[in-house]
């Protein structure tokens, strides 16, 4: 399939005679000259970089944001209108937020996002306590345990798989965000490699390489976070 | 045994932001230089964005470092106008290059920006695609014309032409485009003309599908576009770093333009480490024809800006509430025949 893609994209790059189209082989000798530059394992670990810790920080504040709002249904009425206004609104439309709060420095595009992750997973954590057996919290109860032990010991693991699909969802979306997270003046990372290259006159091929290695990366990462998904803990979450 | 993972998937996710932090600020961040980081805190950030336009800021970083080793400011660069704005609104670049009508309606919004030296003269044009049959201002009637921003200079200069030309504004669509884009959108046909700083516009002459509809030299003799700003605090505060930065600027200017072998110089070393594009579009754009762009002459002038005002008016983007001695502060350099240019000669110290 994939070369077949790749056929039909040198094909049609050929037929249309546009000489501002990169081909698949211009697109291999662009990633070729940023290997032989250095660049483009700079710009991985920048990019790999800046997705981490706002991934990271959304997951650390958005799981137990769910798990709170999904629980106390009084909390969830005050608090769901807002995220649900925040939700909606691009990373893009924050770029000049960041960059009046936090510069041009890295932490501008760690909270794009941030604050594109956070919200997936948050949601997803809410639907998950909401929609949790019944079951679970009468034995629970039985046994007398206290808020802090139910949280972590029952709501937490019986939430989990449906936890990690939200994970997933939003580790995809961390990253589709990131060339948009680049657009701020940092130096480096993959969006930056497409943004950048735009400038620099005819290097078209050097922006597909962009979304490429963009692409593979986000294929690497998808196939890591499904590793989760078959350990004991959740497994029985999805039923296969 | 669910201990264990789940203390194992803690470890590698902390093992993991470990690494890759360590990573970037080894590779990308610099953090590990001795010097870097002490110095970093002193200098102040200029931004620009790669375009001829902003020449002479990279021109006076990399003179001043092959002359001392260093440099006063830090050169910041950004890929478009607003990034560019909201840096310095935000305070992370205290100087920046910005196009003088912009530097204008912010501080007619109460911005304390002052304007202290001009960036260059003339460095625009508008483009066609060669097979059009657009040869003259009143054959765009009813075309797409494409200007980097409202507040570019561009527009105005549009403007003027239209007025010479008979027309209105009505008679034309304009669009806003990001300049790195035009040249894929005129080669697409997507717009029947383009108008922004070089060397964008020399790109599409050079890639044999752009046809220079005409310069700015032609409708609008030392059209001024892109200015060298500060904020207003810095100039009271530390009036002796703002001197020193506007004496390098206009050396550089005059260095530039000073020779041929200067210019075909800068086109190589402001490539290679600036801009980041080919060599080969500077040195198009810096000699063909010579005057295309200017870098001498960059002392601010009432009159011209004066003119600017008048048309940002017209135009609507100036209510006309700030005037020349609110946005500008022209005494850092008043006469420029006094302003000598960098004893720098590239072929001397070509070791780097």
């Amino acid at each position: 399939m994939v070369a077949l893609f790749l056929t039909a994209w040198g094909l049609a790059v050929r037929l249309s005679h546009s000489d501002l189209f990169p081909t698949p082989g211009n697109v291999v000798r662009g990633i070729a000259e940023l290997i032989e530059k250095g660049l483009l394992l700079k710009y991985i670990i920048a990019s790999l970089f800046r997705v981490s810790w706002g991934f990271t920080l959304a997951v650390v504040i958005g799981v137990p944001l769910g798990l709170v709002l999904g629980w106390y249904s009084r909390a969830f009425q005050a608090f769901n209108p807002l995220i649900q206004i925040f939700r909606p609104i691009s990373p893009i439309a924050w770029i000049p937020v960041a960059i009046l709060w936090f510069g041009v420095s890295d932490a501008a595009p760690i909270f794009l996002i941030f604050l594109a992750s956070v919200f997936p997973i948050t949601v997803s954590a809410i639907a998950a306590v909401q929609n949790m057996q019944l079951v679970y919290l009468r034995a629970a109860q039985n046994f007398g345990l206290s808020t802090g032990e139910l949280f972590r010991q029952v709501i937490f693991r019986a939430c989990l798989p449906q936890i990690i699909t939200g994970i997933r969802i939003a580790l995809g979306v961390a990253w589709l965000v990131v060339v948009a997270a680049e657009m701020i003046a940092v130096n480096s990372g993959l969006g930056y490699l497409i943004i950048d290259a735009r400038n620099a006159g005819k290097r078209y091929d050097l922006v597909v390489a962009g979304m490429v290695m963009i692409g593979l990366i986000g294929l690497i990462l998808d196939l890591l976070v499904r590793q989760l998904e078959k350990f004991d803990e959740v497994r029985w979450g999805y039923s296969r | 045994m669910t201990m264990s993972l789940r203390k194992s998937l803690l470890i590698i996710a902390v093992g993991w932001l470990a690494l890759i932090t360590l990573l970037h600020a080894a590779i990308n961040l610099h953090a590990f230089h001795p010097k870097s980081a002490a110095i970093e805190q002193k200098k102040f950030r200029i931004g620009f964005l790669p375009v001829t336009c902003h020449l002479t800021c990279p021109v006076t970083d990399f003179i001043n470092k092959q002359l001392t080793g260093d440099n006063i400011f830090e050169p910041v660069r950004f890929n478009g106008w607003p990034e560019l704005k909201e840096a310095y609104l935000s305070g992370y670049t205290p100087a920046t290059f910005i196009l003088a009508p912009m530097a204008m309606a912010l501080r007619e919004q109460g911005v304390p920006i002052k304007i202290v030296y001009l960036g260059h003269r003339d460095g625009s044009a508008v483009m066609v695609h060669k097979d059009s049959h657009i040869y003259r201002m009143e054959d765009l009637r009813g075309k797409r014309i494409a200007v980097p921003n409202r507040f570019s200079n561009q527009r105005l200069l549009v403007f003027r032409a239209l007025k010479q030309a008979g027309m209105t504004i009505d008679d034309i669509e304009l669009v806003e485009m990001p300049p790195p884009d035009m040249p894929a959108a005129l080669y697409a046909k997507a717009v029947d003309a383009i108008s922004s700083g070089e060397p964008f516009m020399g790109q599409t002459e050079l890639d044999g599908y752009g046809r220079v509809l005409w310069l700015t030299k032609d409708v609008w003799p030392n059209f001024i576009s892109c200015v060298l700003a500060v904020h207003e605090e810095m100039i009271k505060t530390k009036r002796d770093t703002v001197q020193r930065l506007v004496d390098g600027i206009a050396k550089s200017g005059k260095w530039i333009d000073k020779s041929m072998a200067h210019r075909m110089e800068t086109a190589q070393f402001v490539s290679k480490f600036y801009y980041n594009q080919n060599p080969r579009l500077l040195t198009f754009v810096l000699s063909k024809p010579p005057d295309r762009v200017k870098y001498t002459n960059l002392t601010l002038r009432k009159p011209d800006f004066e003119e600017i005002e008048q048309l940002g008016r017209e135009s609507g983007i100036l209510n006309g509430s700030a005037h020349f001695e609110d946005y500008t502060d022209a005494s850092f350099v008043t006469d420029e025949s006094a302003v000598q240019p960098y004893a720098w000669e590239p072929n001397e110290q070509r070791a780097h």
